[in-house]
Order: structure tokens, then sequence, then C-alpha cells
């Protein structure tokens, strides 16, 4: 703070030189999460173990593809309102494939294998539509994903009638919600495959070790990160959403690169819409789906990334996940009611702001 | 000329007398909420009947999703017809459709109400909305009580419950769950350790009955209010390896969840009686008509409990949403 009375406002330069401020500002988010854990694990009953953990990452498995994704458009100073819509989309064209293909006689490895590859490749085209109109034609992102957020969710719904698309190949359920290990007390060690267990005492003693989707998830992400911060498409999508002038003087093909962007964004939400139907071995699609965009763009920001573009990380962004997927499991933990669980989210959301706003050299990418 | 228009008139008499002939045949018209199962197992009952009684009856075009301004539109066309001698709807908005349904019931054709209602579904105080002769259809909060006990029957009348609802601003689900709270009071050792909403969307209710099994391991059972939250409440308990242990009781006999509960991952579904309500609307509508009887304004049809021991009996079978 400025010693001097007629000062009213706190002297931001004069901070960020201090060094352990300079960290804090930093890393917020990481420290508020580390808070949170300890905070939680004195307060939630249960919260601190294992399987609550497992919770927290398979509460956000979908979340967190989704904000990867839209970290990519971020960066490059845009939005995609249509992630949402295109995961309940790909959601309900994959399970209804793996139905059909189950229901006409063909194996079960055939029918989830098409319909998985099927709903990857269908998830490839919104996201085309979006970079091809954002890029050639020039509109504004908003707009163009919005659009896009609107045909998704109809053709979605159009295909399922809001109705849940069931009848699919049990072992569907059974690989989405595998563990890498297990190990029970009274079995021993078991790799992929559950112990059958039938005492209820056995059963909550069974500790289960990494969930295959997480370990699939993180795989993907640890590549995309790889692409984002150490090869020249990373920096050409900083370089975009830094200054587009610049970029274009620096003879980057920036519409080509834009449309490409739009497709990984998209090719997250189609990820994520195939790793609900493993999950939830089921096709669903409803229209609150459509709260997922947002909470993903809130995880990005939260994790470093400004609107205007030009800085974010994909651990960032992870970083913002896991602190929405904590701060809503620990307060139901707690029994806080649905309702306070929205307001803090908010407030977590405008602090993130604030300080993309009042300390822009603190999280500045260098 | 003059004769022709003589003849032209007198055709038109005998055709205008013909059609009266006709007409004795009582028409009735129902307009469905939207295009899904429950309705159509409705149509069902309500053609059934409608055969037996010797009246004909007119369906309305499924409105392809829930709100007034799909329904809105159809109603329109169907009324103006103008040779149905009695509507039954299902409302798909408590207020948008007082002024539309007045309307129609202004121009002389009695209005039922099914499965929904208008204002707070109560016809017999004054009011702008009790001008239907009926609503036949479900109470919400009796379902919810009817579940509790079910639930605490299956329990031993005891143990802690949960329940998992999804959107607070929707009346049907609410009631089931004010139902549920007043039926699990009812037992002094069940206890309702909390209540969530997922807001439809499956995975959120997947998560939260997952924090809920850890926070409570001895949890013995969970109240999963409509196809999504009892979805997402049985994939969480399957997934923790406790089905069977914790009992899932759910509202509504899809098929989807009829094979859940036959593969022993759901113990308990409530099925509203869609063909019973169709089949009512006909039967006091003739009566109605035919011999002037006054219908109770509220008709409740009661409900059909599938449990794992009736899931299979032939007799069960049709209250399965088809």
């Amino acid at each position: 703070m400025a010693k001097s009375n007629n000062d009213f406002f706190i002297d931001f330069e004069k901070l960020s030189r201090n060094r352990t401020i300079l960290l804090v500002g930093r890393n917020w988010a990481l420290i508020f999460l580390i808070f949170m854990l300890i905070l939680f694990s004195f307060l939630g009953k249960n919260f601190f173990s294992l399987n609550n953990f497992n919770n927290i990452l398979l509460g956000v498995s979908s979340l967190l593809l989704l904000a990867a994704g839209e970290t990519f458009v971020i960066i490059s100073g845009g939005i995609d309102l249509s992630i949402g819509f295109v995961m309940g989309f790909v959601c309900i064209s994959s399970s209804i494939i793996m139905r059909d293909l189950n229901a006409a006689g063909y194996s079960s490895i055939i029918s989830i294998m098409t319909g998985s590859l099927v709903g990857l490749l269908l998830g490839l085209i919104p996201g085309f539509i979006n970079g091809f109109f954002v890029a050639k034609l020039r509109v504004p992102p908003f707009i163009a994903t919005l659009g896009m957020w609107g045909i998704a969710n109809g053709l979605a719904w159009r295909f399922c009638e809001g109705f849940p698309i069931g009848f699919l190949p049990l072992q569907v359920r059974d690989i989405g919600n595998a563990y890498l290990a297990y190990f029970s007390p009274k079995k021993g060690y078991s790799f992929l495959m559950k112990p059958e267990l039938t005492e209820r005492g056995d059963i909550l003693s069974l500790v289960k070790i990494i969930p295959i989707s997480i370990l699939l998830i993180t795989f993907i992400l640890v590549i995309f990160a790889f692409i984002l911060s150490r090869t020249r498409f990373g920096q050409h999508t900083y370089a975009i959403g830094g200054k587009v002038d610049a970029a274009i003087r620096a003879g980057i093909n920036v519409p080509l690169h834009l449309i490409k962007i739009y497709i990984i964004s998209s090719f997250f939400a189609a990820a994520a819409g195939v790793l609900l139907v493993f999950k939830l071995n089921m096709g669903v699609h409803t229209q609150y789906t459509s709260s997922y965009e947002l909470f993903a763009i809130a995880a990005v920001v939260i994790g470093g990334a400004s609107l205007t573009g030009g800085k974010g990380t994909i651990w960032g962004t992870l970083i913002g996940v896991l602190l929405i997927g904590t701060l809503n499991n620990g307060l139901m933990m707690m029994g806080l009611p649905i309702f306070y669980r929205y307001i803090a989210t908010g407030c977590i959301l405008i602090i993130a702001i604030l300080i993309d706003q009042f300390f822009p050299e603190l999280v500045y990418r260098e | 000329m003059k004769k022709f228009i003589i003849v032209l008139l007198l055709i038109c008499l005998v055709l205008s007398f013909a059609s009266t002939v006709c007409a004795a045949k009582l028409r009735f018209a129902f307009m469905p909420g939207i295009a899904d199962p429950f309705y159509f197992t409705m149509e069902k009952g309500a053609k059934a009947k409608a055969e037996e009684l010797g009246v004909e009856l007119i369906i309305g075009e499924y409105p392809k999703a829930w709100g007034p301004e799909y329904q809105v539109p159809i109603l329109k066309a169907l009324a103006a017809r103008g040779d149905i001698d009695l509507l039954f709807t299902a409302p798909t908005s408590t207020e948008a459709l007082i002024p539309v349904l007045k309307e129609i019931h202004d121009s002389g054709i009695p209005v039922i109400t099914v499965d929904t209602y208008l204002g707070d579904g109560d016809y017999t105080k004054p009011s702008n909305y009790n001008f239907p002769l009926a609503y036949i259809g479900t109470d919400n909060f009796l379902g919810g009580q009817v579940v509790a006990g079910q639930l605490a029957l299956l329990l031993g009348g005891k143990g802690k419950v949960f329940l998992e609802n999804t959107n607070p601003d929707v009346s049907s689900v609410m009631g089931r769950e004010l139902g549920f709270r007043a039926g699990i009071k009812m037992f002094p050792d069940m206890e309702l350790v909390g209540v969530e909403y997922c807001l439809d969307v499956q995975e959120t209710a997947v998560a939260q009955v997952n924090a809920v099994l850890q926070k409570h391991p001895d949890l013995a059972g969970v109240f999963g209010v409509n196809v999504f939250s009892a979805q997402g409440a049985y994939q969480a308990v399957v997934t923790a390896g406790l089905e069977g242990a914790v009992k899932i009781a759910t509202w509504d006999a899809t098929e989807i969840l009829i094979e859940a509960l036959k593969r022993g991952e759901v113990d308990l579904i409530l099925a509203q009686m869609p063909a019973e309500m169709g089949a009512l609307c006909v039967e006091w509508g003739v009566k109605h008509l035919t011999k002037g009887a006054e219908i109770p304004k509220k008709v409740i049809p009661g409900f059909f409990v599938f449990t794992q021991e009736n899931v299979n009996d032939p007799e069960a079978q049709k209250y399965i949403y088809k």
C-alpha cells in the first residue's frame, strides 16, 4: 500500500516488485486449492480419502476435457460456446450407434468401437464449421459458436427426443468405470478387474487406485500441454491471441491456424461426450448440459487465462477445474445446500477476474 | 341459376342433417403434452376405453418438446375443427394455457386437464382457472409418500435415506420431495440425510450420490425423483459395488429403469397409470355428456409399485411405459 494519504489506490507496480507477492499472485489458484483441501479435510466428514479424491476427479472429468479444449480457443483470443451441446450431441450420436449396432447383432466390441470412433469424428465437424466462420468469414467467435450451440442442441434433441438412450452393451460401463488397480484387505491386489465382494464392509474397504478414464485424460492433456508450450503450433496460438496483426506480419497463416484451434476444441468436446457414454452406460442430453461450457470457461479463466487472449496454460486450466470440483465436493460434504455452492463458485470466478485485471504483469506468461 | 342454388341449398340441408345424425356418436379430442412413452401409453388407454364406449377419439399431433410455444398452435388447430364434444389435455404450463383453454371452454367444448393442471390444480374454489370439468392425474405429494412407505418396507423401517431431486423450480418433482419428506417422518428410525438437485444432468447426479455414499457409508436407500436423477443414483451405487445394499427407489416405469430393476440395480419403481388416466377421461366425459353426471373435480387413478418380485408378472407388464 502506498504511504501517501491522497493515494487511494493500491500501488500494484510496487507490489509486483515484491517476489513473495509475485509468487502468490501467479499461483493463487493452486494456493487456494491446497488451502481448500486442508480446510475441507478438517470440516467435511470423510473428505480426506482416496475414494473421495477419485470422486472429485471423476466428477469433473468431462469438464476437464471441455476446459482443456477451451484453453486453446481462449488463448487465441476467441471463445467457444458450443462445446457443452457438442458434447451432448456426440454423447447421443455415439450411444445411438452403439445401441443399434448391438441390437442388430454385432458383437459388443465392434458396436462400442464404431460408436466411439464415429462419435469422435462427428465432433470434428462443428469445430471445422466454427473455425471456418470465425477465420474465413470473420464472424465474431461469440456469435459463430452460439449458432453452433443452437444447431448441436437441436440435432441432439431431435435424435433423442429428450430421452436417455439406453440398452447399450453393459461392457461400456465396465470399461468406463474401471480402475487401474484394486486392493482388498481380503483378496489382495487385482488389476483392471474389480474383485467379487459381497460383504458391505469389504466393499467399503476396497481401495481403488487411479480410474482408467482419468489416466486416459491425463495422457491426452500431457500431449496437448506439450503442443501448447513446446511446439511452434503453441507459440503461434499465443501470438495470435497476443496481437493478430503482428502474427500476420510474422507470416503465420492465421485463418488456417484458427480453424485448427476450433477443431481441437470441438474434438475435446467430442471426447467428453464419448467419455460420458462410457461413464453412464447411456446417452443423455438435456437443456442443462448448456451450463457446461460456462463452467469450462470459468475454469480456464481461474487457471490464469485472459478472455482478451494471449495467455493461459493447460496446467492452469487443470488447477481451475480442480478448484471448481473440490469446492463443489467439499461444500457438499460439509452439507451446504446447492444454492451456496453456486454462490461460492461465482465468488471464486470474480476473484480470478480481479487478479487478471489488477495484476496483468503478474500472471503474464513469460 | 336460381334452380341450381336451390338444389345446392337442399343438398347442404340434407348433408347437414346427415352430419347431425352421425354426430350422435361422441367425438373427443386428446391433446398430449409431449411425444413420450408416458403420453403414448395414455393414448392407448383412452383409445381402448373409447372403442368400448363407442366414442370417436381424435389425437392431436404430439408436440416434439415441452412448452406452450409447441403445444398451443396444435391445440388451437385442433379446437378449430369445430366438431369436438370434449377435449382432454395435459397443459404444458400452469399459467400460459389458462386463456387458451378458457377460449375453447367458452366456445362450448368442455375441458378436462389430465396429468398436469392449471393454476394450483384446485378447481373447486373460485379462480380464473376453475373452468375445467376435472383434473385427472397423479398427486405428486401422495406419490412421494407412497415411495417413502415402500422404501421403508424394503428397509425394515430403519436406516439413512437420501433424495436426489432435479430442479427446485418444477412443481411436480417438488411435490414428490415434500411427500417423501413427510412420509419418511412417519418412521422414527429413518433419517433423510440430504437432498441434492442435479438439474437433470445425470453426470451431476452421479457425483452427488458418490459424495453422499462417501459421507454416509451406512446409507441404506436413495429416492431418485425422475429418470435422470434415478439413473445417476443407481449408476453411482453400482460403480461403488453396493447394488442391492443401497436400495434405489424411483418414479416412472420407463423401459430403461425396468431393465435396471430386472438386473437388480434398481429396487423399487413407482409407476403412474397413464393408461388409466386416459381411460378415466373418456369414461367420465361420456358420463357427463350423456347422463349429465357431475365429475369430481379431482380424480387420482393411483399408482403401481414395481419391485423385483413382481416385475416379471404378466399382470404388471401393462404398467410399463411403451
